[in-house]
């Protein structure tokens, strides 16, 4: 059986979904090669559908697709050995042909000498190569970024991820309960291709199923509300450092409970202690992240249980209701308009020749100027969602 | 027609942005220091250091329009280094620019980079090479606020010129101008109340006048300061005086309000705290060590960690420090 996402997979340009500039960059970098640029860096969060892009350009083009990606490339000889040949290679029955080297990023993890060299047949190739990454701003990638046309793809908006699997349940003559699809929209955080396989799976269970996986979810919360009463109720002992192993949660969920909770349990200086181990957790949070080690966890787990713990010199009997963690909603929420507030300051900085941050920073005024004259909006060639978020 | 509006802008400061030197308000010397080497259709690397809004970037386009007259677009590039990311976009940008012979008769091409002090100084020094491998066909002109953040070697290279803060009498010169272009009457306190409301900024007092103008053509301060007061950013004050009254749940409520209403950053929210901390009602001693701790938070926030754990964990110090008071 084919997954959904890839039975689904976008094939032409008119597609991809969210992702209108990016398509506007790469056609233009095909029409144009090997004038400007002979390589094209797509980048952007796993599930933006960069590789479908470069697909869909091969299509496009009527091209054959050469691809490399992490799993056959691993150094420099190997990259010698397989990718010359391609790019100096005439295309069977005179087709074009497009290079794709998929996660460039995790491809030449070891291997400096890579890097440089796959700068090096980017100079001679005689077909347009497209490379994608995460992030195409890492120091390892320094070399190509001068040698490549630099492409954002930006995470999808959860109303396209909703349209989009509305569109292959109809297909698919499978239910979901609007408010499911609604939570797999938003949860997935942009990611298309998660959001797909979140939905195949669920659509397989009976509506009961559906709604139990809410319960699910519910029960998972039963558990942390548990957890939260043993750090924040009794007495540290070595058992409270067993507190979170039963709990099916990542520690930055669990941190986001905790944080919310602290101030309903403790005051003053205790509360200070609090928050001072919280932080210290969040920096070997930050460490773990930046370095790959993942022993730094068990300081983390020891400040979050025992750490709280240890504050209570006596077990406490009394009841508190504790909240839900809400921010990092509130946060979503907001980064939806903060996108229209940096477009709209991004064309006011153009036009008025200061820095998109100072609009940024100056931006109640420059509001209050947009809206005093009709004219202004058409100046600026605002756009109608910047619009709303005007009036709003 | 007035020829020196355009009259193709509805946004007054890009409508009555001086096109010539004559029509620069205030810094006299530089203009007519910076107006000399243009009529000898050769300048050398610029440097303009001064606060915002005192004419920077309007002088260096009025140095472009003078030499290229109406070739000046295609001559000229603007980048800010405060948008840029990282120096190679910006090398990216003035390699692809500087390439190009210019066209007309100036032998050279001009970039404006703006805002340069946020530039690392290791970026400094990549810019330096590149002004140095692109001498022969390309101009600079850089600008800053202070050009003690600019790297000497490329001191070294430019004409420096110091801008000073528009006095209240230039800016006057400015709206009264467009005041009467624009038909309206304004009261004489009005000044006072924009200037006050502008900190000297230029741009930013015509920003005011307009959206006040909007409301009413004919302007007195109350309306000025009606208007200014709903652009006012909340205040980390509030943030601040909720945690040292114990109210430590308002205090954060408020904080995220602040962080996301306004898009501040988790940084930009620790700098304000560490400058409030000298207006509150506190023992010295104690605003030391307040200090201390805002250090240490600032300094994981850049580390990488997540700015609102990090801001809770600094206002829970505060909450400490409001009962040491008591």
């Amino acid at each position: 059986m084919t997954t959904w996402a890839e039975k689904y997979r976008p094939i032409y340009f008119e597609d991809i979904r969210g992702q209108e500039e990016a398509v506007a960059k790469i056609k233009d970098f095909i029409k144009n090669f090997p004038l400007k640029k002979r390589a094209i860096i797509l980048y952007g969060h796993t599930g933006t559908g960069k590789t479908a892009l470069a697909h869909a350009a091969a299509k496009e083009t009527n091209s054959e697709i050469f691809e490399l990606n992490a799993s056959n490339l691993r150094n420099k000889e190997k990259l010698k050995e397989t990718l010359k040949p391609a790019i100096e290679q005439q295309a069977l029955l005179k087709k074009g042909k497009i290079i794709l080297i998929d996660e460039v990023d995790w491809v030449m993890g070891e291997d400096r000498g890579g890097i440089q060299e796959l700068s090096e047949l980017i100079e001679i190739s005689e077909y347009p190569m497209v490379l994608t990454a995460n992030d195409a701003w890492t120091k390892k990638l320094a070399p190509l970024r001068k040698k490549c046309e630099i492409v954002e793809l930006k995470d999808l908006d959860y109303k396209i991820i909703k349209d989009v699997l509305i569109k292959i349940l109809r297909k698919e003559k499978k239910f979901i309960d609007n408010k499911i699809l609604t939570e797999i929209s938003v949860k997935t955080k942009g990611d298309l291709r998660a959001a797909i396989n979140d939905c195949q799976t669920i659509s397989k269970l009976s509506s009961e199923d559906q709604i139990k996986t809410l319960f699910d979810e519910r029960n998972k919360e039963e558990d942390i509300l548990d957890a939260l009463k043993k750090i924040f109720k009794l007495k540290a002992t070595n058992e409270t450092l067993r507190t979170f192993d039963q709990i099916d949660m990542k520690t930055d969920e669990i941190i986001l409970w905790i944080e919310k909770n602290i101030p309903l349990e403790y005051q003053d200086k205790k509360l200070a202690k609090a928050y001072e181990l919280l932080s210290e957790t969040d920096l070997f949070n930050g460490r773990i992240y930046k370095q790959q080690y993942w022993r730094f966890l068990v300081y983390e787990n020891i400040f979050l249980s025992y750490g709280m713990a240890s504050l209570n010199k006596e077990n406490k009997t009394n009841f508190t209701k504790y909240k839900k963690p809400t921010r990092v909603l509130k946060i979503w929420m907001n980064n939806q308009k903060t996108i229209q507030k940096k477009s709209i300051s991004e064309k006011y900085a153009k036009h008025s020749h200061i820095s998109i941050k100072k609009a940024m920073k100056e931006f109640p005024i420059i509001k209050q100027l947009i809206n005093s004259n009709p004219k202004i909006p058409e100046e600026l060639d605002l756009n109608e969602d910047e619009m709303a978020y005007l009036k709003g | 027609m007035d020829k020196e509006i355009d009259h193709d802008s509805s946004i007054w400061t890009e409508k009555y942005r001086p096109k010539e030197f004559s029509e620069v308000f205030g810094q006299n010397d530089i203009i007519k220091r910076v107006e000399s080497l243009t009529k000898a259709m050769n300048i050398p690397h610029l440097l303009f250091a001064g606060p915002a809004g005192v004419g920077k970037s309007t002088l260096a386009i009025v140095v472009v329009k003078e030499l290229f007259k109406s070739t000046w677009r295609e001559n000229y590039l603007e980048l800010n280094a405060s948008d840029e990311r990282g120096i190679n976009v910006v090398r990216e940008k003035v390699k692809n620019f500087a390439r190009t012979k210019s066209l007309g008769k100036v032998p050279f091409k001009v970039i404006f980079l703006d805002e340069a002090d946020a530039l690392t100084p290791e970026a400094q020094q990549a810019l330096r090479r590149t002004m140095e491998n692109y001498s022969s066909g390309c101009r600079f002109i850089l600008s800053c606020n202070y050009s003690s953040k600019i790297i000497d070697p490329i001191q070294s290279r430019c004409a420096i010129f110091r801008f000073k803060l528009l006095e209240k009498k230039d800016i006057e010169k400015v709206l009264q101008k467009i005041a009467k272009n624009e038909n309206l009457t304004m009261h004489p306190d009005v000044l006072e109340v924009i200037y006050e409301g502008s900190e000297g900024d230029c741009r930013r007092s015509i920003n005011i006048l307009q959206s006040t103008a909007a409301i009413s053509p004919s302007i007195n301060p109350e309306l000025v300061s009606t208007m200014l007061a709903n652009t006012k950013p909340k205040d980390i004050k509030v943030v601040l005086d909720y945690a040292l009254a114990g109210d430590f749940e308002n205090s954060r409520e408020k904080l995220l309000d602040l962080m996301l209403k306004e898009s501040i950053s988790g940084q930009e929210v620790v700098k304000a705290i560490q400058k409030e901390i000298w207006n509150l009602q506190i023992e010295p001693e104690i605003k030391v060590k307040l200090t201390e701790k805002t250090g240490e938070i600032e300094f994981r926030i850049t580390e990488g960690s997540d700015p609102f754990i990090q801001l809770q964990s600094l206002l829970a110090s505060f909450v400490l420090a409001g009962l040491g008071k008591k």
